[in-house]
């Protein structure tokens, strides 16, 4: 007979990315109200997240707090610094001659 | 962290508020620990983020016009001190050693804290990158590598290169990456490998291309040549009959591959002539010449 892993979902709660990220959860509510932050609504209605939103939430903090930028801009930012990390692989990987 | 303020912003002595915030947003957006991966911006970052909130303010501003370094030791009523009885004097000389003299007994997280602070939680570090420079023999054998990255405080690391390893792969330090405020986790430093290009060698992916220099009779007759490859010296055969361009596969002995199968070294065959033939030489060669009906242009 076959074994299998229980495998649990790789998503976060609101109330685990808001402790993980020491922000209250209506921040980060507002953060994914502002398209900042990907998320999923499950039946209902719950948020959820993927692991990464930490990391983004650290990025969104040291953006706001160094470039006193507001959050529409950093939406962009975000959007840019993403665009630019898939160019850059890419850039590498083509780089093939030495 | 002994910089001069104004040195760190770039702007003269009597730069005005207007071309101090100017030359501090552009740094700012240069040096941003986001927008900068490399492992000095974050420092040069704080550099200038406290530059600027001192310069930033007429009044601080104004005391480290005249005491420089070591103006926050200078107490607010200094000047009333120091018109009263010259008390306030003697505390600032004991203090400090002139200027430069450190900042002692300030902590600069103490005054930068405030600025990563956030909303009461700690932000954990950026993720920085730097460059890794490997020859393509270091790249083929792997091992330890020390490296050494520069800034106010250097940092060492002794870094494990897994054989095989190609250009633009990034290796990963966890925890090595730009601090965190408050008790928050530092981000990871990610080594991106650059391979150095070679006199010989030429990658193409996980293949190495290298000449295989033959007379003319040894490419007419064939020959067993000694080829040097980063893995060692191994012997080729070159077959009878290859001219300039003919390509000798040796499977495996291209890159290692940690996952999987090595690449191939490609022999590319070049004739080569010798510039000053001898007397003897250049007779035969003569004689070929009038025998031969080979026209490598008929074809």
């Amino acid at each position: 007979m076959a074994e299998y892993l229980l495998v649990r979902p790789v998503r976060l709660s609101l109330e685990t990315v808001a402790v993980r990220s020491g922000l209250h959860p209506e921040l980060v509510r507002r953060f994914a109200a502002l398209s900042l932050l990907e998320c999923t609504t499950d039946a209902d209605g719950r948020l959820w997240f993927t692991p990464s939103t930490v990391a983004i939430l650290a990025r969104i903090q040291r953006l706001r707090s160094g470039l006193s930028l507001n959050y529409a801009a950093i939406g962009l930012v975000l959007d840019l610094l993403d665009r630019i990390d898939v160019l850059e692989a890419q850039v590498r990987s083509q780089r093939r001659w030495t | 962290m002994a910089t001069d303020f104004y040195d760190a912003l770039g702007v003269a002595r009597t730069a005005s508020a207007d071309e101090i915030q100017r030359a501090y947003r552009k740094l700012a957006r240069e040096y941003h620990p986001d927008v900068n991966a490399d492992p000095g911006a974050e420092e040069r970052f704080k550099e200038i983020s406290e530059a600027y909130q001192v310069l930033s303010d007429p009044d601080q501003r104004k005391k480290y016009d005249r005491f420089g370094a070591d103006f926050r030791r200078v107490p607010d009523d200094f000047d009333e001190r120091a018109h009263v009885g010259g008390g306030g004097r003697v505390r600032y000389a004991q203090g400090g050693q002139g200027f430069g003299g450190g900042f002692e007994g300030i902590d600069i997280e103490d005054l930068l804290g405030g600025f990563f602070r956030g909303r009461g939680g700690s932000v954990p570090g950026a993720d920085q990158q730097a460059e890794l420079e490997l020859t393509v023999e270091d790249a083929y054998r792997g091992g330890r590598r020390h490296l050494t990255l520069a800034g106010a405080a250097e940092r060492g690391y002794d870094v494990t290169v897994p054989p095989g390893v190609l250009d633009g792969q990034r290796i990963r330090l966890a925890g090595q990456g730009g601090t965190g405020s408050g008790n928050a986790a530092p981000g990871d430093l990610y080594l991106v490998v650059r391979v150095k290009p070679h006199p010989r060698y030429r990658l193409s992916g996980r293949d190495i291309h290298v000449d295989l220099p033959v007379s003319p009779w040894e490419a007419v007759l064939g020959a067993t040549v000694p080829v040097t490859t980063p893995g060692g010296e191994v012997k080729v055969r070159v077959t009878p009959g290859s001219s300039t361009g003919r390509r000798l596969r040796l499977r495996g002995e291209g890159m290692p591959n940690p996952k999987g199968k090595p690449g191939d070294l490609y022999a590319e065959v070049r004739v080569m002539v010798p510039k000053k033939p001898g007397k003897r030489e250049r007779e035969l060669f003569e004689e070929l010449a009038a025998v031969s009906d080979f026209d490598p242009r008929s074809s």
